[in-house]
């Protein structure tokens, strides 16, 4: 844990380019991600999608959560990524908010949407990637380096100067991929990661993910079904009508 | 590396980005090259078909419609954003700009940066085709003090197009409304005849928007029109638009995309 205070970490968003953004000091009380009384409701003569639900990440672990379709899985994980906002309830990353911390928030969550959309089509894959790196606020001088090592890791090297709609869906998948796990992110948000993947990049993705928990980061994976996962959760949830049941 | 640096990379990279999104459609800048010719052409032959009061010679009005002309690509380029943002919400990229540490916001005005500059060049590109083909006489002397004067109009018309950002934001829609707007700015702002020659009223309503003066310095310093209000009044007009809407327009916007989050539809297209 970084012995700097949390003002100053708050203030410093990537203090240690290339590498696992700076941890808020904060963490002695904090878990990677603390989900408390999440609520939201889409209409309101509608049932909650999400209806006080409570979620814990522990450091070094992942978590699957499953459920129908329509569940609020991607509800879920678009709150806890920052991108909508609850009607109740708070989801925080190492003790910071996602409208109180913006840029801070942001540095240390990562979340890959469901389906094959976020690609400008007309960009390279290493286009792309830089682009990502830099409105990721990763420094200059790391960017080239950043981007070929999330280019090897999703094994993107000949496909490096391919625009992407050249390539096929499952190509999309490992290089948005790529772009989640580039900025070395402290929190990793999933959403039907295996979508269009083949065993190479499945095999791909769980080495990302490990790398991940290896740092005592934490992953949120969301599928409507994980029986067919070799993966092994260290815990399992079904979305039932807005709360987790154990699996 | 301090934050406004890479601040400051990010911006350049969203234009980096527009650049090569630009460039991957080779046959985009030809097109629109051959669209300034074709109006030109139009203007040409109508400035000798018709004598305006006002204007000495077919070619006095020649070169006060160009520099409208070159100013109808300025207002487009601006009033483009909220178009690029709504291919952005489809492309579903726009999600990934509000999740990265640059945030929605910043990427929206960066995503100014690139229309702004080619609205420059189609400007001068304009400019130039009028004088190589049609004998446009530019006041060279002046030539130069338009830069910073059109770099002025454009903060000033900049938070326009970012005033309809927001309402794609929110509305997802934005495209008609800058349609009818540039209409109406083409009309009131004096584009392709004086202003002096619409009702009373909607003349004093061209005095409550930056385009009139705008435009009306440019062809002061470019072509030679004499100016109504004064140089240093049209200057000060347009720092007094720019000063009061670019913050407005910023706050307004970032209003604009909490709202959407709150209600959750900044994901919808």
């Amino acid at each position: 844990m970084s012995a700097q205070s949390p003002q100053a970490l708050l203030a410093t968003p990537s203090a240690a380019p290339g590498a696992p953004a700076p941890r808020p000091a904060v963490s002695t009380v904090a878990a990677p991600l603390a989900i408390k009384g999440l609520s939201k409701r889409w209409h309101a003569d509608q049932a909650p999608v999400l209806d006080g639900l409570d979620l814990t990440l522990e450091p070094g672990t992942i978590t699957w959560v499953g459920g129908r379709n329509g569940a609020g899985k991607t509800t879920l994980l678009r709150i806890a990524a920052g991108l909508i906002e609850p009607d109740a309830g708070t989801a925080e990353v190492w003790g910071l908010n996602a409208s109180r911390h913006r840029v801070r928030y942001q540095t240390l969550v990562s979340f890959l949407p469901a389906g094959d959309r976020g690609l400008y089509a007309r960009l390279t894959v290493r286009r792309q990637l830089e682009f990502w790196a830099r409105i990721s606020m990763v420094p200059r001088p790391q960017v080239r380096q950043i981007v070929e090592r999330a280019i090897d890791a999703f094994d993107l090297r000949e496909l490096a100067e391919r625009r992407v709609d050249r390539m096929s869906m499952g190509q999309r998948q490992r290089l948005r991929l790529a772009m989640t796990f580039l900025p070395s992110p402290e929190v990793v948000l999933l959403d039907e990661p295996l979508t269009s993947l083949d065993a190479e990049g499945a095999a791909l993705l769980l080495h990302a993910v490990d790398e991940v928990l290896t740092r005592e980061g934490a992953v949120l994976w969301c599928s409507p079904t994980g029986e067919h996962l070799d993966v092994a959760f260290d815990a399992r949830w079904h979305l039932q009508q807005g709360r987790l049941v154990r699996a | 590396m301090s934050d406004a640096l890479a601040g400051a990379h990010a911006f350049l990279a969203v234009m980096r980005r527009d650049l090569t999104i630009y460039l991957s459609y080779r046959t985009r800048l030809v097109s629109q090259a051959l669209t300034s010719v074709f109006s030109l052409t139009l203007f040409f032959y109508v400035s000798r078909l018709v004598h305006v009061s006002g204007f000495r010679t077919p070619g006095s009005y020649f070169g006060f419609v160009v520099v409208g002309i070159a100013m109808v690509g300025v207002l487009y380029s601006c009033f483009s954003i909220s178009e690029l943002l709504r291919q952005e919400l489809i492309a579903g990229t726009f999600d990934r700009l509000l999740l990265s540490p640059f945030g929605a916001v910043r990427s929206v005005l960066a995503m100014t940066l690139f229309p702004l500059l080619y609205s420059f060049a189609l400007a001068a590109l304009t400019l130039g085709i009028g004088c190589v083909v049609f004998g446009l006489r530019l006041h060279w002397s002046t030539v130069p003090l338009s830069v910073p004067v059109l770099a002025l109009a454009l903060l000033a018309f900049l938070p326009f197009g970012v005033l309809f950002a927001a309402l794609t934001v929110v509305i997802k829609q934005g495209s008609v409304g800058t349609a009818w707007a540039i209409a109406l700015l083409s009309i009131v702002g004096g584009l392709y005849f004086p202003v002096s020659l619409l009702p009373g009223w909607v003349q004093t309503g061209a005095t409550l928007q930056p385009f009139t003066p705008a435009t009306g310095e440019l062809r002061h310093l470019l072509v030679g029109t004499p100016l109504g209000e004064g140089e240093l009044g049209a200057v000060l007009k347009l720092a007094a638009f720019a000063a009061v809407l670019v913050p407005a327009s910023i706050l307004i916007l970032s209003r604009a995309i909490r709202f959407a989050q709150r209600r959750g539809t900044i994901i919808e297209y």
